[in-house]
């Protein structure tokens, strides 16, 4: 099976803060990381290439520092590499990055599989993965809690809390992966230096079918007017009636108001 | 593309119900639009879901009746939707609820329209026409203010039990049975659904309720209401640090500094003072309700909800309204 | 970023994820059962830990000096133990890639990927006056006999392969390296130390233990010369293990104090918290330029015992008394066996003594001043 994993680096910790200055996120001395549930869609990846053979190829799109994050792939076992960089994919939203991953995808060519982490832990969207799938006109199954290769097709358990759909799925697909699926391994320590035999391919714009018009920021819809720092919430602090019974009574009808509780509790 | 002065949403059901967020988001929109509000509702043909959403009074509920779409997979409903704007007009927004099921809909949908979302928003207004989404990034440390100038429908997915729902009588209310949509049917998904029972997490790290007791509640009479009343929420039971001496409880069971942090999405604190130690392992609890003799407990500060006299009282007279 | 830096920054990756999801969360349990917890040990074993700066050529990481230590440094900041029970096999690595003859090299620095190789010194009767000791060997035919009793080793019990300073004559020491499975090897009694209480700490017992001549570390009468380098190599990781514990200190303290309020005001707002903490903070960095130096030096084949010994002595001393700072902001909390204050001042504590005592470092550092200006 030949599974493409689409992974992002992220700051190696969300807590971030605004420069007061500049009016923007404050990276100063902020490493980066594999986005931790794209971990859990490689690890998925390599089980399923572990229980029917084929091969594993990360990508990414993003400055050329990503490719740190591509040879950690290969240190954890992907077979190759794909970087998308380009000034010209430079400010993308969701869906011009859905889009060049997605003609990145068929440039790569004959994918049975895509996957990719349920969503980012910086822009929290997990938007790309449907964006891609519906690029690539596949079927998707978003928050894979499970997955195993059986016959042609894929086994694969989503919980949706209150039910749980087990689904039998044709191939081509494109799924995304939830962190409750697996444990990813941690890289092998000797594994590091051998990962330099795999290759690391970039691609720029111009080895992409790409329209101009549909890249970066003219292909973004979305426009970021302002960034800030969440209003620190105080608690209102509601005080319940002094009689326990009319107390326990206010508190049920509050909480289901706001959802909390089931109208059946 | 004709463009309609209209601010659809999508209902979400389960099992033959509207999920809540639903109705959150009908009085959202109603708060801030000047524009025709319009709930999309998916349903089997015998059920009458329309009757509960139009309690909360949006201006119009368009209803598709169709056993097999009811239960269609991520693809099938985008090619619904997109065929029901083909049908009615753009819509000026399009708003989902941020849960799993609206995000996987609406960016493949968003996709087939290239048009923009914004994920699970935390707050929507209005500049004319121009939807200002409020969205958080980075796990809620950051938020951006995102708009979609040039592209229509504005898409968002907004976050449940963010905004609360209210119930409101619209006279202006009319429900239109859409009954000549056709969809293109996806062969390669073959889904079973099966109903799972409400489950308590083996971890309070990771449990979405729990029942918290400290020094003030640590008879075992009280341990044994608090069980009880977790037992009846499907909540775990905390304890702060003094009560892992107990055989009931290890180390694994304390929150606080030494012990766990946790994220319940409701936090009972049974006499619980409020100690720093405590409280600093409690900051992501979404609501917090705490039960303290002493009317100038620290944990009143940190709770949305208190009960000032005796906790297990409290506890008892809780479960018994439960 | 070439290579070398690519690989180094995944490695620094992999370990900051392992450490705080696999060592931190049990430093206290580490502490408190006197063990590697959580399958801690079989875990470092399976990702290869062990080989981190072993050579290509012999099946390792091959990472360098400057890398190696920066490992240990963040595996500190989790737990002091693991560190230095890494900190002990690699010094004694560097001193079988340094000295030992191809056939010896072949033989063990392959095993070395899975079995911990420790260095022995110390006996009952001499620690750092080494020619005290009584273990000796002798030649007999093309073998040698070894008979001796060694004390203290670090991961004694753990280790498999041990190199031992014996005598071979009256006043020459040479090292050789012994397999816990030759005939004649027994382990001994395992010390109960105050600090550092992961690391094993036990004896050996060596009753006519017969090794070919390739077992010779060094040539005969290097014993000093390899053990002055064996300490050297252990200094400069330790310092990387003692900027590990302030960082700890560090962490806790400024957490602490930023959320505990004295009536309104968190503690931090206070000139005396302050200067506690600021004292900690310039410590933690002194101590970690200091090992970084001392790394780079020798990555690049220049002298570095002085900078080695400055790591270990300034490093030691100031991580036991930020560890005291640190306890006296958390008061009572700081005083609980509950919290980890405490421990980290232990574990900060050993590295006083060993690998030469802070005392005997200030000898040195001075020695070679004179010497400098000489």
């Amino acid at each position: 099976m030949k599974i493409v994993v689409c992974i992002k680096q992220v700051p190696e910790t969300t807590n971030v803060k605004i420069d007061e200055k500049t009016k923007n996120i404050d990276r100063r001395g902020l490493g980066g990381v594999i986005n931790s549930y794209d971990l859990h869609a490689l690890k998925a990846a390599l089980d399923i290439k572990n229980q029917v053979g084929g091969e594993v190829i990360t990508l990414t799109m993003g400055p050329d520092d990503f490719a740190v994050s591509l040879q950690e792939t290969l240190a954890l076992g992907a077979d190759k590499s794909v970087l998308l960089s380009d000034r010209a994919f430079a400010g993308a939203d969701t869906l011009a990055t859905g889009y060049v991953l997605g003609k990145a995808i068929e440039k790569i060519g004959n994918v049975d599989l895509v996957l990719l982490g349920q969503q980012s832990v910086d822009a929290d969207t997990g938007q790309v993965g449907p964006i891609i799938a519906e690029l690539l006109q596949v079927s998707q199954v978003t928050y894979a809690d499970k997955m195993i290769a059986k016959n042609e097709n894929l086994l694969i358990k989503r919980n949706l809390g209150t039910v749980e759909q087990e689904i039998t799925a044709k191939l081509p697909l494109l799924a995304t992966i939830t962190e409750t699926i697996n444990e990813p391994e941690y890289t092998n320590v000797v594994e590091i230096a051998k990962s330099f035999d795999k290759t690391i391919t970039t691609w720029h714009a111009k080895d992409l079918d790409l329209e101009d018009s549909r890249v970066g920021q003219a292909g973004s819809p979305t426009i970021v007017c302002s960034i800030s720092s969440p209003e620190k919430v105080v608690k209102q602090g509601h005080k319940l009636a002094d009689d326990p019974v009319a107390a326990a009574k206010e508190l049920v009808a509050a909480l289901k108001k706001q959802n909390v509780l089931a109208e059946d509790e | 593309m004709t463009v309609i002065k209209e601010n659809w949403i999508f209902a979400e059901t389960e099992l033959q119900k509207i999920n809540p967020v639903t109705y959150q988001l009908i009085t959202k929109m109603n708060q801030i639009s000047h524009d025709p509000v319009v709930v999309v509702l998916i349903e089997g043909q015998a059920d009458k879901l329309e009757n509960q959403l139009s309690e909360y009074g949006p201006d119009k509920i368009m209803t598709i009746k169709d056993d097999a779409l009811v239960n269609g997979d991520d693809l099938e409903i985008t090619n619904a939707l997109n065929n029901l704007i083909k049908l009615k007009g753009t819509p000026n927004t399009f708003i989902f609820p941020a849960t799993v099921v609206g995000r996987s809909i609406a960016p493949r949908l968003q996709a087939r329209l290239r048009a923009g979302l914004t994920a699970d928003c935390l707050d929507l207004k209005f500049e004319d026409d121009l939807l200002i989404q409020t969205k958080p990034s980075y796990g809620d440390n950051i938020m951006c203010e995102i708009i979609i100038p040039d592209h229509r429908p504005q898409m968002a997915t907004a976050r449940p039990n963010v905004f609360s729902a209210e119930k409101y009588d619209n006279p202006e209310l009319t429900i239109e049975d859409i009954t000549n949509l056709d969809w293109q049917k996806d062969s390669n998904l073959e889904i079973k659904t099966q109903v799972l029972p409400p489950k308590t997490s083996d971890d309070i790290a990771t449990a979405k309720r729990i029942v918290a007791l400290g020094r003030g509640d640590k008879t075992d009479p009280g341990i044994k209401t608090a069980q009880q009343l977790a037992q009846k929420l499907h909540a775990n039971v905390g304890v702060t640090r003094p009560l892992t001496d107990l055989d009931n409880f290890t180390i694994d069971d304390q929150i606080g500094q030494s012990g766990q942090t946790v994220a319940p999405e409701l936090l009972l604190n049974l006499g619980i003072s409020g100690a720093v130690q405590y409280t600093a392992g409690i900051a992501n609890a979404k609501v917090v309700v705490s039960a303290n003799t002493d009317s100038k407990a620290q944990i009143f500060k940190y709770s949305d909800y208190y009960f000032v006299g005796n906790a297990q009282e409290f506890a008892k007279a809780l479960e018994a309204n439960l | 970023m070439d290579q070398k830096q690519i690989s180094k920054e995944i490695l620094l990756r992999m370990v900051k994820s392992f450490t705080t999801n696999e060592v931190a969360p049990f430093d206290m349990e580490i502490d408190h059962t006197r063990s590697y917890v959580n399958d801690l040990f079989n875990k470092i074993k399976k990702y290869d830990f062990l080989s981190t700066m072993l050579p290509k050529e012999y099946g390792g990481a091959g990472f360098d000096g400057e890398t190696t230590a920066a490992m240990i440094n963040e595996i500190a900041r989790g737990n002091a133990s693991l560190a230095v029970t890494l900190e002990g096999h690699f010094k004694s690595i560097d001193q079988i890639v340094k000295y030992g003859n191809q056939a010896l090299k072949d033989e063990y620095l392959p095993q070395s990927k899975s079995r911990i190789i420790a260095f022995s010194m110390t006996e009952p009767s001499g620690g750092s006056n080494p020619l005290g000791i009584a273990s000796h060997a002798e030649k007999k035919g093309d073998k040698w006999i070894i008979n001796g009793d060694k004390i203290m080793i670090t991961n004694g019990g753990l280790a498999e392969i041990y190199c031992v300073l014996v005598k071979t004559a009256p006043k020459e020491l040479s090292f050789f390296v012994v397999d816990k499975d030759m005939p004649g090897f027994e382990y001994g009694k395992q010390e109960n130390f105050l600090g550092l209480t992961g690391v094993p700490v036990g004896e050996i017992v060596m009753n006519n233990i017969e090794v070919d001549e390739n077992h010779l570390l060094g040539k005969i009468g290097m014993g000093k010369e390899i053990g002055d380098s064996a300490h050297n190599d252990a200094r400069v990781l330790m310092g990387a293990v003692l900027t590990g514990i302030m960082e700890h200190e560090l962490n806790i303290v400024t957490d602490y104090a930023t959320h505990r309020k004295a009536i309104d005001t968190p503690i931090i707002q206070m000139q005396g918290i302050q200067r506690k903490i600021a004292d900690i903070a310039v410590a933690k960095e002194t101590t970690k330029l200091l090992y970084q130096k001392a790394a780079w030096l020798k990555d690049h084949r220049q002298d570095y015992e002085q900078e080695a010994a400055m790591a270990k002595a300034y490093g030691s001393r100031s991580a036991v008394k930020s560890g005291d700072n640190a306890l006296q902001i958390l008061g009572g909390y700081g005083y609980s066996l509950d919290y980890p204050v405490e421990h980290l001042i232990r574990d900060a504590r050993a590295m006083e003594i060993a690998e030469g005592t802070v005392e005997k470092m200030r000898t040195e550092i001075a020695l070679i001043e004179a010497k400098n200006r000489a």
